[in-house]
């Protein structure tokens, strides 16, 4: 398909036509702005068709392992656009946002009462941006209570946000393997924990989709040790109303907003994630809080120990808006929502182990990894792309980095029986394939609009950006390092 | 409501594959057990839900907006709603899979493409949360590139941009500075700055640069890049800002959108996604995921970033904006929150406002008030305006868009000048 900038020049005009003088000083002006100008027609009917090539949960079923593709409900889509809650300055005066305001507020009281925690942020932008917080606050603390701890200790499960996060903060991840039956491996963890180590990190469930079984002794034994214990809530999709991760013994978790509470982020995000804590850390989290005072909101500035400001403004408003109304639909029959997760999971193991290869075979949670190792090298990735022409989002491939060949499947709660049947039969019809037909399989997929792409050429020959077709004399066009020559 | 799609029988029958009674057999691992039911409010009807989040709405009051800083009202044109609403592009995720995404592939690319021609830099990114913690990511880029820890930051910077960067940098060895020398890692100017001025910076570069430091120019309010010159053009290396103002609503301060440009030879420095051109097995031009050796799923502790979600709708908000706009559109929309800013900016002098910007604005400008801008300020938003930005000493921060009328200027001369 052609590229936005290659249409013929025609203008819309949105915008009063009047004549206005720029009266500014020559070295400030720009000389050229080399954008188009595309018809709206052209326009629309150029991103329609761009995004009838995409695959969403609203076309089909979608089990990325670890990301919980569920559905977003449409009617909080119509709520964040409510002009009341859309159109406001976030330097607004407090008395002009009392519903936003209280719409904050609110979220927070159900995210502590969901966790058990005693305070929230909502203004971490995403998991990874809550998790930096996090190892922020625990260096705070420490050095507050005068002690040294730069230590912090991973399971090799562990999302590889966990130890980047860990990196920029300058901290020394220590990595623990996990055990037999995919537990992080408890006579590694007591060896690794001294009095140095000031964080145990943990996903619980982990990325297997398992449920850490040792999980009051390792936090007994981080507690005993002086070490807090931060949550990677990026799974809190099986637990909802089941198990509370403060009394797991965390001191503190990020919620992932758009996993969980189910808000859209189509080619990558927005998300939000959410930092809780335990009250003897509430005093670290980021300003401005949200305080309700005599049945007003308002925003504290004061700063107590606060680590400082993790953005700008109020976190990702709009996105907490439908984690809200998310929340609200469910209410107090929200754990459903996690009881059907962990169901449609062990269906789908259920389904599919006698065929492929289950490295912990357990009780899953929301999720599961199979292995297809026993079909060969890079078998996992050939699967996957032979799903695709079985009409299915793949799942996660390759990743947990400590099960070979993996397949992560997290077909969420809101699948039916009649999809995940579907998907049991392409699964199984593929193991098939590999044995009957194996070059099917290996050079899927073959029904969508464009072949397997060469991403070794697009490291080696990187064009990342398109280039004004170059004219005479044009002095500005000094990025050919990145053209190619383009075969249409 | 209840959007699980499973019926009671189809249940019964998944229990029985299973092989247990009961959905509690296979949450009986999780421990401890909560105890009770969560004590949430009662489950909503849609109808119900919609009463209660607009009577929420209710409560806020819709200002007209004389305000920036970081956050900047322009008008969206109609059709950028219809495309985002697309549930093919807002109910996917990150393109993992290119053969079933080429569509949000695309627009990464023109994305990207966008995003260098208006700052006039070789590479760019699909996408950083927002200007704030893209300027902490150039600053930690800087400073793996140099290997130094010295920042400089002119003044004029936004103070929460300035809060965040302090809040990355706690309890790393960074340390803020200066003077620029051979410890700086990087020099960091918001143009326009946080008061509107609007400058060339090319001296600026050219002593971070013969001091060995890295160039970053900060933009928070990108639709001067219209009529401004670009960064690239005076010597900036690393391009980061926030693009709400392209077709991304106020929506109270997020999600908003961190953008983050380099010159080629910081490419594989890049934090975040990237999408890059490349051909399939037949010769077809096709777009996928590119450098992922940067990213923490594969890096884990030595990645550029542990950035992974991102702001991909958002960036695909203003590809479209930038589209439907064009040229001529986004020159309108500068020339337009130019003009309205000089002309209250006029007026407000003609009634005793006294101008303190050293330098030419863009459409933002910092004045100090005859009167105390807290009386001023809360008299126009007791009349529904939202007037300014009380920064002490009798000063205020204004700031006009396309979507300031001339009535609503004079509304708001009109107004002021009634204040005793």
């Amino acid at each position: 398909m052609k590229l936005i900038f290659e249409y013929e020049e025609q203008t819309t005009g949105y915008l009063p036509d009047e004549d206005i003088q720029i009266d500014l000083p020559k070295e400030i002006i720009r000389k050229e702005l080399p954008l188009p100008n595309v018809s709206e027609i052209s326009t629309v009917r150029h991103y329609i068709n761009l995004s009838k090539k995409n695959f969403a949960v609203d076309v089909g079923f979608y089990p990325l392992g670890s990301c919980t593709m569920k559905y977003n409900p449409k009617i909080n889509e119509d709520l964040a656009r409510l002009e009341g809650l859309r159109d406001l300055h976030p330097l607004s005066p407090d008395d002009c946002v009392q519903g936003a305001l209280q719409l904050m507020w609110e979220l927070e009281q159900d995210l502590m009462e969901i966790t058990g925690m005693d305070s929230f942020s909502l203004q971490p932008a995403a998991g990874a941006q809550g998790e930096l917080l996090g190892i922020m606050i625990t260096k705070a603390y420490f050095k507050q209570n005068n002690e040294k701890r730069t230590k912090i200790l991973i399971p090799d499960s562990a999302h590889g946000t966990n130890p980047a996060s860990a990196a920029m903060c300058r901290c020394e991840t220590i990595t623990i393997p996990s055990d037999s039956r995919g537990n992080m491996d408890i006579d590694k963890f007591k060896q690794s924990l001294t009095p140095d180590v000031g964080l145990v990190m943990l996903t619980n469930p982990n990325t297997l989709g398992l449920f850490e079984e040792n999980i009051l002794e390792i936090s007994n034994l981080a507690r005993n040790n002086g070490t807090l214990m931060y949550c990677d809530g990026a799974n809190m999709n099986a637990l909802l109303g089941i198990t509370r991760p403060r009394d797991q013994g965390f001191d503190m978790i990020h919620l992932n907003l758009h996993k969980t509470f189910s808000t859209p982020h189509g080619g990558g995000g927005p998300g939000a994630g959410p930092l809780g804590v335990q009250s003897f850390l509430s005093d670290y989290l980021p300003t401005p809080r949200i305080i309700k005072q005599n049945n007003k909101y308002i925003l504290d500035y004061n700063k107590r120990k606060s680590v400082g400001r993790i953005r700008s403004f109020n976190g990702n408003f709009s996105v907490l808006v439908r984690a809200y109304s998310y929340i609200k639909s469910w209410g107090t029959d929200i754990r459903k929502v996690s009881e059907h997760a962990v169901l449609n999971a062990n269906y789908l193991l259920t389904l599919l182990k006698d065929v492929y290869e289950l490295s912990f075979d357990r009780t899953c949670a929301h999720e599961f990894v199979l292995s297809s190792n026993k079909f060969g090298n890079r078998s996992a990735m050939n699967i996957a792309k032979r799903l695709l022409d079985y009409g299915f989002h793949p799942p996660t491939v390759y990743f947990p980095l400590i099960v070979r060949e993996a397949l992560m499947i997290e077909p969420t709660e809101t699948e039916s029986k009649e999809t995940l049947d579907r998907f049991v039969m392409a699964l199984r019809s593929i193991a098939d394939e590999i044995k009957e037909n194996p070059i099917v399989v290996k050079d899927a997929p073959h029904t969508t609009s464009i072949g397997r792409l060469d991403e070794v050429a697009a490291a080696r020959r990187p064009n990342l950006r398109w280039v004004i077709p170059s004219r005479p004399g044009d002095e500005n066009n000094r990025d050919l390092k990145f053209q190619k020559p383009d075969k249409q | 409501m209840n959007y699980i799609p499973t019926s009671e029988k189809d249940q019964k029958e998944m229990l029985k594959q299973i092989g247990i009674s009961s959905i509690d057999d296979l949450v009986k691992e999780f421990k401890p057990p909560f105890p009770r039911k969560l004590s949430l409010s009662k489950s909503m009807s849609e109808f119900d839900l919609t009463k209660h989040m607009k009577s929420l709405a209710l409560r806020n009051r819709i200002l007209k907006c004389f305000v920036g800083a970081g956050s900047y009202n322009h008008y969206i044109p109609s059709a950028l709603n219809h495309l985002l609403m697309r549930g093919e592009f807002y109910t996917g995720y990150t393109p993992y899979q290119a053969e079933i995404n080429q569509g949000i592939l695309q627009t990464m690319y023109e994305f990207q493409s966008f995003i260098c021609l208006l700052t006039g830099m070789d590479v760019a990114n699909a996408s950083l949360y927002e200007g704030a913690s893209a300027l902490a990511e150039a600053i930690l880029m800087s400073s793996s590139y140099t290997g130094r820890n010295h920042v400089f930051v002119k003044n004029g910077l936004h103070p929460q941009y300035l809060e965040v960067l302090q809040t990355y940098c706690k309890g790393t060895d960074f340390e803020f500075t200066d003077k620029i020398d051979d410890k700086t890692a990087c020099v960091i100017a918001q143009n326009p700055d946080f008061y509107g001025n609007v400058e060339n910076l090319l001296q600026l570069s050219e002593r971070a640069h013969k001091a060995g430091a890295l160039f970053i120019t900060c933009v928070v309010e990108p639709t001067s890049l219209a009529i401004l010159e670009p960064p690239g053009n005076y010597g900036a290396d690393i391009v980061v800002g926030e693009g709400q103002s392209f077709g991304i609503p106020l929506n109270f301060g997020g999600p908003y959108l961190g953008f983050f440009a380099v010159k080629d030879f910081l490419l594989k420095k890049i934090p975040g996604r990237i999408s890059g051109m490349t051909t399939d097995s037949k010769g077809d031009k096709g777009f996928v995921l590119t450098f992922q050796a940067r990213e923490q799923h594969i890096r884990r502790e030595r990645a550029t970033s542990n950035i992974t979600t991102n702001e991909g709708l958002m960036a695909l908000a203003s590809t479209i904006y930038l589209a439907l706009m064009g040229r001529t559109g986004l020159r309108d929309v500068a020339k337009l929150s130019y003009s309205r800013a000089h002309l209250l900016f006029k007026k407000l002098k003609g009634i005793g406002f006294e101008a303190l910007n050293g330098k030419p604005f863009y459409n933002e400008f910092l004045m100090k008030a005859p009167k105390s801008p807290e009386k001023i300020i809360s008299t126009l938003i007791n009349n529904g305006i939202f007037g300014g930005l009380d920064l002490g000493k009798d000063t205020m921060l204004i700031c006009c868009t396309e979507m300031n009328t001339i009535q609503d200027i004079e509304n708001y001369i009109s107004i002021v000048r009634g204040i005793t």
